[in-house]
């Protein structure tokens, strides 16, 4: 079991990322309810599993993996869950993205437009540009292939450009 | 280092500004954009991006976080944060299936909180909440004026920062517990100045601090009282504040501070340590 002293820097560490953690969330679910549902199950999974903590490289990384890992598994399960219904659950997120988005959801602007992005591109820019981690540490992170962070890496930058040429020009 | 040989210039260029290339291609890179004028707007287009997104995303670090779960971490409490969640305002009513999910959410967290919660407890040295509040009614009236005095914006103290000398004279003399003025400006807490308290029916220090986002904490002490014995520190959350206390010299200790604040453990042994 792991030591009291150290369980208790575990916990602290794990309450100073939560901000850092709901920002990774968000980016997976692209929605705040669903964001809060997965950082709470994160964290009580990396309670529960502290021990396996090696205390080597970046927590972020361990707890980020755990996060990507724990969001494929529940859209798998709503998947499962919607597959009497006429309507996928993919399709259904990106409908309520939109619609959020619509509804003002998001008081932010700047949150709206990122969570608009199509899925996978906002992550790997939060991870490699926001964040610093390398090429490998995302694709490791994010279970794919390091030549699909670059692709995504790019096409979230070229996205982001146009948004802000958008919004320049709106202002305008 | 990356291999982006025969890759989109996009993705070329795009590793480029990460440093992810090797010397080669990066020297074949440079060439290009001295030479290709639409290379060159490609990249600060890419550039662009990367800034825009950056001023996005730490807008995100702002929202938030659900409380309920910073104090479920801290302490290993039986709490639903998805019960008790507190995010930005404007949530949309979430439109199907809220009831079974929030009913199975509120059994399962019973559980794996219950069992959470035996299992840290048995292994952390927090106070429970409930004893703590029996053993230490100060606490209770120091989080009741902090709750009040805090969202003061033009009286948040009685005596200024200005005045710290004089601070320390008149609240030894009049608290009996003898202090220095703890410097926290390497925690990113700026001193604003002091009160004097009552609690217990006794006279109770107050020293008030705000860090860089405006967030209020003190530390409280008077003689005697009948907080955490001996060199203990114990941590405790009521509400939206969090509290850790200890005693030294026949004083007890107490740092105040958002129960959202991570460091608030750290702060408290900075503190014991010089004041």
């Amino acid at each position: 079991m792991r030591p009291a002293a150290e369980m208790k820097d575990f916990r602290r560490d794990l309450v100073s990322l939560l901000p850092k953690l709901r920002r990774f969330a968000m980016t997976l679910t692209r929605n705040a309810n669903d964001a809060d549902d997965l950082v709470q199950e994160v964290c009580e999974r990396a309670i529960n599993r502290s021990h396996l903590w090696n205390g080597e490289g970046r927590l972020e990384s361990w707890i980020y993996t755990m996060t990507r890992n724990l969001w494929v598994d529940e859209v798998r399960k709503r998947k499962v869950r919607g597959a009497g219904s006429m309507v996928d659950i993919f399709d259904q997120d990106e409908l309520n993205v939109e619609a959020a988005a619509e509804k003002a959801v998001f008081v932010n602007q700047l949150q709206k437009m990122i969570l608009s992005m199509p899925e996978g591109l906002a992550s790997v820019f939060l991870l490699v540009n926001v964040e610093g981690h390398s090429y490998r540490e995302t694709a490791t992170i994010l279970g794919i292939p390091i030549g699909t962070v670059m692709s995504r890496l790019s096409a979230a930058r070229l996205r982001l450009a146009a948004m802000l040429s958008e919004d320049t020009e709106r202002r305008a | 280092m990356q291999q982006t040989k025969g890759l989109a210039l996009e993705v070329r260029l795009s590793a480029y500004i990460d440093g992810e290339l090797g010397e080669a291609e990066r020297s074949e890179l440079d060439a290009l954009l001295a030479r290709d004028d639409d290379a060159r707007t490609l990249l600060e287009k890419l550039k662009a991006g990367s800034a825009f997104g950056n001023r996005a995303f730490e807008d995100f670090l702002h929202d938030p976080v659900p409380l309920a779960l910073v104090r479920q971490i801290k302490q290993g409490g039986g709490i639903s944060p998805k019960l008790e969640r507190v995010t930005t305002s404007n949530h949309p009513k979430r439109s199907v299936r809220v009831l079974p999910r929030l009913v199975a959410a509120s059994v399962g967290l019973l559980l794996t909180g219950g069992v959470a919660g035996f299992i840290l407890g048995s292994m952390a040295n927090f106070v429970d909440p409930a004893a703590e509040t029996v053993a230490s009614p100060w606490i209770d009236e120091i989080a009741d004026y902090h709750r009040i005095y805090s969202r003061q914006k033009a009286h948040l103290v009685e005596v200024p920062a200005s005045q710290a000398s004089h601070i320390e004279t008149w609240l030894t003399s009049s608290v009996g517990v003898p202090f220095k003025i703890p410097d926290l400006t390497r925690k990113g807490l700026a001193f604003e100045g002091a009160r004097l308290l009552v609690a217990n029916g006794k006279p109770v220090a107050q020293l008030v601090y705000r860090d860089r986002e405006g967030e209020i904490f003190a530390i409280c002490f008077l003689r005697g009282g009948n907080g955490t014995q001996g060199n203990e520190f114990s941590e405790t959350i009521r509400g939206d504040l969090g509290f850790v206390s200890w005693q030294k010299e026949g004083s007890s200790f107490v740092v105040v501070g958002p129960s959202s604040a991570a460091g608030l453990q750290d702060l408290a042994h900075t503190v014991a340590a010089v004041i």
